[in-house]
């Protein structure tokens, strides 16, 4: 690899590399069996199979084993290059040399050359649901067959760990569906499974793709990228929205794996040995949004009574039925990011006394407090129920405005209409603190009315130029946070997924890895 | 000459209420219809008095707790006590039910017999009926109450809407027989008012299927009530209904099966509750099938 001595990131992404070789989810080499059609069940229908055009999950189950990104994060959330060979940074830091991987295949058996990958970006800028990650990149240069370069206004250190994102990721597709609109192309990628049919409310079908082009650097499959193997024949995608179903579906033997399954049925199908569960406890963060626009949460002594009244422990408990962490921050424990103690005299105090004398310093008068939440996330709407019990406890006349997903998402947007939001954050976390921040920034905030001073700490952690900068940066952020309230933390939360037990290799994932999995 | 003048008439009416209530204790399934129905709306309106808990606290240490001494019934996922949420959820139920037989009851009376008595209004005011008719009751139930958002009081106006048509048929049918009958004329050639005539001859002589109508109109009600709960478009949550109980329950139901359990059992036993009334009422008020009882 040739890259850029005094890059930072350059070590990172080939420390990623050699990390990645040894410590790739190697399986056992005897035991693979090729062969069989698995059924995945998960609970909606992707909104698209175009790749970079939405940030669904359940999109991003079945796209992330169609296509492939330049980069991607391995198992452990470091960047990591798949389509790409390396990166070469230049020393002023505004030029990216990525040559690209040879000999790679779309699903159309052409081979994938520059032309493709400058198409695919360019139309991810127009297209892309998260297009804002080009922002800084000035533009993008066909230099050389198997090479793309790309040029920055101004260095932009976070650059490669934003860009590897899998929220709406950066696929890379042919040229010729470049042009095409969102959803309209055919879904040619050059993953290890290839586009079969898809049925609305039915199913989605991928077949193996026999000139899938293994990424030969690794021993086994890392993260969103690493040397993947399909052994399956067909996948089927199986839309199911009701829980129960499911759970009976994977219990009939009609479907192999399952996408999340209740703790409790966790816990019953635990000792059984015709299945296996796999739990996941830093799944997302569960929180509380205020709307600082409208009263009373636009006074922030009455968002200090709602931070004193609510107790987590219950929140959180009951609203993932007991698979959680307490956790005050907003990175998980132990991570780069993590903040410490910072906010954490402030978290799970559930202080009824406390937050009855803050709303009267805040002049409350029982105006109605209308908590937004939706009935088709079980996290939300359960977390709601808890909160304005405890709200109510406190002297707060709050009411639930429990509507579908969608609707859900359409009021938040506006600046009226709610006081309270329940929402699980699955994938931000994931993507690390700009992942976080981002979404508290900006006219697009959470919670609505910006906050000048998150806004320019935001600016610090994107361009600060080393980890120790940004790790500081990040522990204002945390401070802010919990002077503005515009977001509670509630709760980690975790989620848990089965498959029969005649399913090898199968480790849970941000999405599903269906390939590296076989029945035994 | 007034008929209400003679005290003799009102000694008959007296004596025929006091012998139709007797042959409705006689009637084995009114009697036991009437003692299921009454003790659920006995405990239902003891609530206050019964519940152990209230139906809205959470105790996350209960959560899917099983029946106990604690908890008869058990508890949810959200620790709450079952049997003080079948009680409150079971008030909900019947308390949507008396105002929906009321909504029904008024507007079905009154759109029937307009449209048989004014021969000019029958048409439009039946074609419309027919139209609304032509949905599936619960379904057209489910349409509005999505529309109208979730909330105890557009559970009712849906299911008001849903259920008139037939209510106001059958008055309809029953007004259209008894104007044309002799006494009828004979108020009319008395020279009554029409508003005398509708109210003191024709509707007190055509209630009878009425009566019955809204007696399944009540069961039908607290089944609806329980789907459109169940699907998520009944009273919004915390609140307790017997639907969403169950609805809450079904992801549970291997698990925690009284969670469903409890709240299915009340629906059942005030529906069949209320349909032995029912069937008493229409065996007892139709002198075609009393006669046949008689002779058996």
């Amino acid at each position: 690899m040739r890259i850029c001595q005094r890059s930072v990131l350059f070590r990172r992404i080939a420390l990623a590399v050699a990390l990645g070789a040894a410590t790739a989810l190697a399986s056992p080499a005897s035991a693979q069996k090729a062969g069989g059609d698995v059924v995945f069940a998960q609970s909606s229908n992707p909104p698209s199979l175009d790749g970079m055009v939405t940030s669904s999950q359940a999109s991003r189950n079945i796209t992330m084993n169609m296509y492939e990104t330049l980069f991607g994060f391995d198992e452990n959330i470091r960047p990591m290059p798949i389509l790409a060979e390396s990166v070469e940074i230049s020393p002023d830091g505004l030029t990216y040399r990525i040559p690209l991987r040879k000999g790679v295949k779309f699903h159309n058996g052409k081979e994938m050359t520059a032309k493709d990958v400058k198409a695919s970006l360019e139309r991810y800028r127009k297209h892309g649901a998260t297009a804002g990650l080009l922002n800084p990149v000035t533009s993008i240069d066909i230099t050389g067959d198997y090479e793309v370069t790309f040029r920055f206004a101004k260095p932009t250190p976070t650059f490669i760990e934003a860009f590897a994102s899998p929220r709406a990721p950066a696929v890379i597709i042919p040229e010729e569906e470049t042009g095409k609109d969102p959803g309209k192309i055919n879904f040619i990628g050059t993953g290890p499974y290839k586009f079969v049919e898809y049925v609305p409310d039915s199913h989605v079908k991928l077949a193996k793709f026999a000139d899938y082009a293994q990424d030969n650097r690794y021993k086994g499959p890392d993260g969103f990228g690493g040397k993947k193997t399909a052994y399956f024949d067909t996948i089927t995608f199986r839309v199911m929205p009701e829980t129960g179903a499911r759970t009976a579906a994977l219990e009939a033997g009609e479907i192999q794996i399952n996408e999340q399954i209740p703790i409790p049925t966790a816990r019953r199908l635990k000792g059984d040995p015709k299945f296996a569960i796999y739990e996941n406890k830093t799944w997302g963060f569960l929180t509380f949004i205020i709307n600082l626009k409208q009263a009373p949460g636009d006074n922030p002594k009455f968002r200090e009574a709602v931070q004193v009244a609510l107790k987590m422990e219950p929140i959180v408990g009951i609203a993932t039925e007991g698979l959680f962490s307490l956790n005050h921050g907003w990175q998980y424990p132990g991570t780069t990011y993590d903040a410490g103690d910072i906010g954490k005299q402030w978290y799970n105090l559930g202080d009824a006394a406390r937050a009855k004398a803050l709303l009267a310093e805040a002049g409350y008068k029982g105006e109605p407090f209308s908590i937004l939440t939706d009935s088709n996330i079980p996290e939300h709407n359960k977390s709601a129920v808890v909160i304005a019990e405890q709200l109510k406890a406190a002297g707060i006349n709050a009411v639930i405005n429990q509507v579908d997903w969608p609707t859900a998402l359409k009021i938040r947007l506006q600046d009226t209409g709610w006081n309270g939001w329940t929402l699980v954050m699955g994938i931000e976390p994931y993507l690390g603190p700009v992942g976080v921040v981002a979404t508290l920034v900006g006219n697009t905030a959470h919670f609505r009315q910006p906050d000048p001073q998150l806004d320019a700490l935001y600016e610090e952690l994107i361009s600060g130029k080393t980890v120790e900068a940004r790790q500081e940066t990040f522990r204002k952020i945390q401070a802010r946070l919990y002077e503005l309230r515009g977001i509670i933390k509630i709760g980690d939360v975790g989620i848990a997924q089965a498959a029969r037990s005649n399913v090898k290799g199968f480790t849970p994932f941000r999405f599903p890895r269906l390939y590296n999995v076989w029945f035994e | 000459m007034d008929a209400d003048a003679l005290p003799s008439a009102t000694s008959v009416r007296l004596r025929q209420a006091g012998r139709f209530m007797l042959r409705l204790l006689e009637h084995r399934s009114f009697l036991i219809g009437s003692v299921l129905f009454f003790a659920i709306v006995a405990c239902a309106g003891l609530a206050d008095v019964l519940a152990s808990d209230d139906p809205n606290r959470n105790d996350y240490a209960a959560i899917l707790a099983g029946p106990s001494a604690e908890h008869r019934f058990g508890a949810d996922a959200f620790g709450r006590d079952i049997l003080s949420r079948v009680l409150y959820g079971a008030r909900a139920s019947l308390r949507i039910g008396v105002f929906v037989v009321l909504g029904t009851g008024v507007a079905g009376v009154f759109i029937g017999t307009v449209a048989a008595y004014v021969p000019a209004l029958d048409g439009l005011f039946m074609r419309t009926m027919d139209g609304l008719m032509a949905f599936p009751g619960v379904l057209l139930a489910i349409a509005l109450s999505s529309a109208l958002g979730p909330s105890e009081f557009n559970v009712i106006l849906a299911l008001t809407v849903a259920f008139m048509p037939r209510t106001a048929r059958i008055v309809r049918a029953s007004v259209l027989v008894v104007k044309e009958l002799p006494f009828v004329e004979s108020a009319v050639a008395i020279g009554a008012g029409h508003a005398r005539i509708i109210l003191r001859y024709i509707l007190a002589n055509s209630l009878s299927p009425l009566i019955v109508q809204l007696t399944f109109v009540f069961a039908v009600t607290v089944l609806a009530e329980a789907i459109l709960s169940y699907i998520g478009v009944g009273p919004p949550p915390p609140a307790p209904s017997l639907g969403n109980i169950i609805a809450e329950g079904r992801n549970y139901i291997r698990e925690a099966p009284w969670i469903a359990f409890f709240p299915g059992v009340v629906i059942a036993a005030t529906v069949l509750g209320l349909n032995l009334m029912g069937d008493g009422l229409r065996d007892v008020i139709d002198p075609r099938l009393r006669k046949l009882r008689e002779a058996g």
